[in-house]
């Protein structure tokens, strides 16, 4: 037990210089290109005077030397400000948290589901190793894995909106309806079935492909034939021995995948008009938006490495060696 | 018989005519459904003037004047009359009584002054144009506001359009830091909490989502406006905003919201209305722009060969769906009052446009190259991506090598306004409703300022042409300043510091159940009050 808290208590402290270090590098990188937010608001506007370009620069401090910049960013980093968006001239806190739900509740949807019925069919495949469902899942799986995601949408909202009209062809909610809680549940529901599908089914390949994989792999170790001939059956062996063993690969992905909670679904989100984080990085990225844009990265960054952290200590939970290590 | 037959004439009539015939019975109610993108990043044109926030915050906060037809006639709005003295210096507004701001407080002159004075002139991208010669703006009473000018202003009254000069509720800028331009960008009457006089109010704004703006009940005009909402649905994808249109999710698909490719299709579909009027105060104009700094692009005849090396309806037919018309000079030719109507397009004629390069002595080397320019690509996306690969292709032909070069905005706006490196770049700019404020920012050698965007990048000079813009700036006879303005439109045509290649043209896509659209040269930009749909 001990030695399992200071697993979790070491991986925790490795946490801030890791967060410090993504702070940096995003400055770093984002401040190398041509040009900055006073350009792009005077641009906009077409018209503003290189006075006005000038005293915008000014009232955003960005005719501060980049190292004042800098060390002003840090600071304000180190008391959890993340400052106040140049194009929409709201705090940035504000403008994530107004995204984070929608994006949360499309990604952890689609993940969710995809793991369930991908490990499922991955199993499903590995025990018929080499018979046509085999052969048919693996080919499903590839099929769609290399399917564009923003065709993919489209095509479902033509058939599932257009032709047979049961679902609304993008958005959240209907909007100006006001409904009661269970109703307001549903009515998101609804709207969330054709992006999460869209988003899931390219994840349920991933899945499929991987347990598959990770399950063959296992069923050829020792301990898998010794229980086999202790008599067990192999669906017994593949559900209570094996399947918690190839899962090991199944978590590392989904720890990584997080990092694409927060802007991964870029695509869906535009196909479908989800109001989702995705949107809101590539419009601050066009916009060169560099506060809000280093508050995106600095709270997603966050969010995967404190995934990691947790990550691991499944890992030490899956696989108790890998704590006592 | 006779009442049947007039009957299905009538019916026939109102089929026929569209809006106009069923313009007469208007319907209270309902709600009016558009979509653009992107999103609107602010609640105020003082923020910036992009167009998602002008459709938006045009509804909800109006100027002091409405605007009639193409020609842009001003009628009372919230001011119920005006005066212009002789000499042109001293303008008089006297205000309607009984306005209310959205929250209920009275609207007074001193709104007026303070949204002229600490706003609009200090902060809007055109206010210096529109106000920097007010030397006073006085408040006699509450309903009275007289502007004293240094010199006459002929295009003042110009200033009153919704996106120009909004009215702002001073009562909401307490504890404000006027003196920061950042501090005026962050207050909650501009960002996300708007405070208007006009005849629809913010109810909702679920980011990323939509927008729902309410019928105001306590709007000054009786019985206006008809639409109980006003719904702005953000599609990111082009190919989803069309689909939502067609399914009739959406009434109105303002200014080419949706890709000119779909328009096409969709502007075939029965109960569609597409439409390229009400926007003749805008004036769209799309160039290549020129750094006249650079050799051999400092000659002359280099600029008119390039000119004739284009094929403008190729552009128009190929890149832009068919959609514009060949570019002529500084002013579109659907500019009502200003366009100088003695001038034609360059004539696509790439043999000639060889003999002007040879003429002035840029022959082809052994390689078939006379010489190598760059070209900057403005990124706005496909279509102008398509116009830098044509450009390249066509001056190819005619032995010269060109560069292409693309960057993000910011960083091409940089490269092009600020360090001015770059030979030729595509972009495009407004007219609006008056030359002055529209097309000298672009060819007064005053606006060569590094630092000033879609201001005069090229270096261009030229003193007659700085002459007629000082001249027409004063001019209060419209007749003498249409003149200046003519002349001054044909040394800029022959000249080419640009070279003009399409008058763009907004589209707009509508259902037919909606009413009263198009009502001036900046349709989609007023506030609609008038706008009505069938049941």
């Amino acid at each position: 037990m001990t030695s399992r808290l200071s697993y979790v208590a070491l991986r925790a402290l490795q946490v801030i210089p890791a967060v410090l270090a993504i702070a940096v590098l995003n400055f770093i990188l984002l401040h190398m290109a041509p040009g900055d937010a006073a350009d792009v608001i005077a641009g906009l506007s077409g018209h503003a005077s290189a006075e006005m370009t000038a005293e915008l620069r000014r009232s955003f401090g960005l005719d501060q030397p980049l190292i004042v910049q800098f060390f002003v960013y840090i600071g304000r980093l180190l008391t959890l400000d993340l400052g106040i968006s140049l194009i929409q001239s709201r705090p940035v806190v504000e403008l994530i948290a107004e995204r984070m739900g929608a994006t949360l509740i499309l990604m952890l949807t689609a993940i969710g589901v995809a793991v369930g019925i991908g490990l499922l069919l991955g199993i499903l495949a590995a025990l018929r190793h080499r018979s046509w469902t085999d052969t048919a899942l693996s080919v499903l799986a590839l099929v769609v894995y290399a399917t564009p995601q923003f065709w993919l949408g489209l095509m479902l909202i033509v058939f599932f909106s257009i032709t047979l009209d049961i679902f609304p062809s993008g958005g959240m909610r209907t909007i100006g309806a006001e409904f009661g809680p269970i109703h307001s549940v549903l009515d998101v529901a609804r709207h969330l079935v054709l992006p999460a599908g869209t988003l899931g089914l390219f994840y349920v390949a991933l899945y499929t492909r991987l347990m598959r994989t990770s399950m063959l792999d296992i069923m050829t170790l020792d301990y898998i034939t010794t229980a086999r001939a202790k008599g067990m059956s192999e669906l017994r062996i593949a559900f209570t021995h094996a399947a918690r063993n190839a899962l090991l690969p199944i978590v590392t992905l989904l720890g990584v995948q997080v990092g694409h909670l927060l802007g991964g679904s870029i695509l869906v989100e535009t196909v479908f008009g989800w109001p989702g984080l995705g949107r809101l990085v590539l419009d601050a990225l066009l916009q060169r938006d560099l506060v809000l844009l280093l508050g995106i990265l600095f709270i997603s960054s966050v969010v995967v490495v404190l995934t990691n952290l947790l990550v691991d200590v499944i890992y030490g939970l899956l696989d108790p060696r890998l704590a006592r290590k | 018989m006779m009442k049947t037959v007039l009957g299905v004439l009538s019916v026939g009539l109102a089929a026929a005519l569209g809006a106009t015939a069923a313009a007469q019975t208007p319907v209270r109610g309902g709600s009016l459904t558009y979509t653009y993108h992107p999103e609107p990043t602010a609640m105020s044109t003082v923020s910036t003037t992009a167009v998602p926030v002008a459709l938006v915050a045009t509804k909800i906060y109006d100027s002091l004047l409405e605007w009639e037809g193409a020609e842009m006639k001003p009628v009372p709005g919230l001011a119920a009359s005006w005066t212009r003295s002789d000499d042109g210096r001293t303008w008089t507004f006297k205000l309607r009584d009984g306005v209310k701001w959205h929250d209920g407080q009275p609207f007074t002159s001193a709104d007026v002054k303070f949204s002229v004075e600490n706003i609009a002139k200090a902060y809007h991208s055109r206010g210096r144009a529109h106000f920097g010669d007010v030397e006073a703006v006085e408040t006699p009473d509450k309903s009275t506001v007289v502007f004293r000018l240094k010199a006459p202003v002929p295009y003042f009254i110009k200033a009153f359009q919704p996106t120009e000069t909004p009215m702002l509720p001073v009562h909401k800028f307490a504890g404000v830091d006027l003196a920061s331009a950042a501090a005026v960008r962050q207050a909650e009457v501009i960002t996300r909490a708007p405070v208007g006089t006009g005849p629809f109010k913010l109810k909702e704004w679920q980011r990323g989502s939509h927008i729902i703006l309410e019928r105001n009940p306590d709007y000054w005009r009786e019985g206006r406006p008809y639409l109980d909402q006003i719904i702005l649905r953000v599609l990111p994808d082009g190919a989803a905003r069309a689909i939502a249109f067609e399914k009739g999710e959406v009434d109105l698909a303002p200014q080419s919201a949706l890709p000119e490719a779909e328009l096409q299709r969709l502007g075939k579909l029965p109960g569609v209305v597409t439409s390229s009027a009400g926007t003749e105060a805008l004036g769209p104009n799309l160039w290549l722009e020129v750094n006249l700094r650079e050799p051999p692009l400092s000659d002359v005849r280099v600029r008119r060969a390039i000119s004739m090396a284009l094929d403008r309806s190729r552009i128009i037919d190929v890149i832009w769906y068919g959609y514009g018309k060949p570019g002529i000079g500084p002013i579109v030719s659907s500019d009502p009052n200003f366009f100088n109507k003695a001038l034609k397009p360059y004539a696509y004629d790439p043999k000639k446009a060889g003999e002007l390069l040879d003429e002035a002595g840029y022959k082809r080397g052994s390689d078939g190259v006379r010489f190598r320019i760059t070209q900057n690509v403005l990124p706005y996306g496909e279509n102008w991506t398509r116009l830098g690969e044509y450009v390249k292709q066509e001056l190819s032909k005619l032995g010269i090598a060109v560069d292409t070069r693309s960057a993000d905005l910011a960083g091409w706006l940089k490269t092009v306004y600020t360090d001015y490196n770059f030979h030729i770049t595509s972009t495009f700019q407004h007219n609006y409703s008056d030359p002055t404020i529209g097309i000298e920012r672009s060819y007064h050698s005053a606006n060569i300022r590094p630092g000033a965007a879609f201001q005069n990048s090229m270096g261009y000079k030229n003193a007659r042409v700085d002459q007629l813009f000082d001249l027409s700036k004063r001019e209060l006879d419209p007749a003498k300043r249409k003149a200046q303005f003519d002349e001054l439109q044909q040394i800029i045509h022959d000249e080419q510091p640009v070279i003009y290649l399409l008058e763009m043209q907004y589209v707009h896509l509508f259902h037919k159940r909606v009413h009263g659209l198009i009502s001036n040269g900046i349709s989609m930009y007023s506030n609609w009050a008038n706008v009505w749909k069938e049941k």
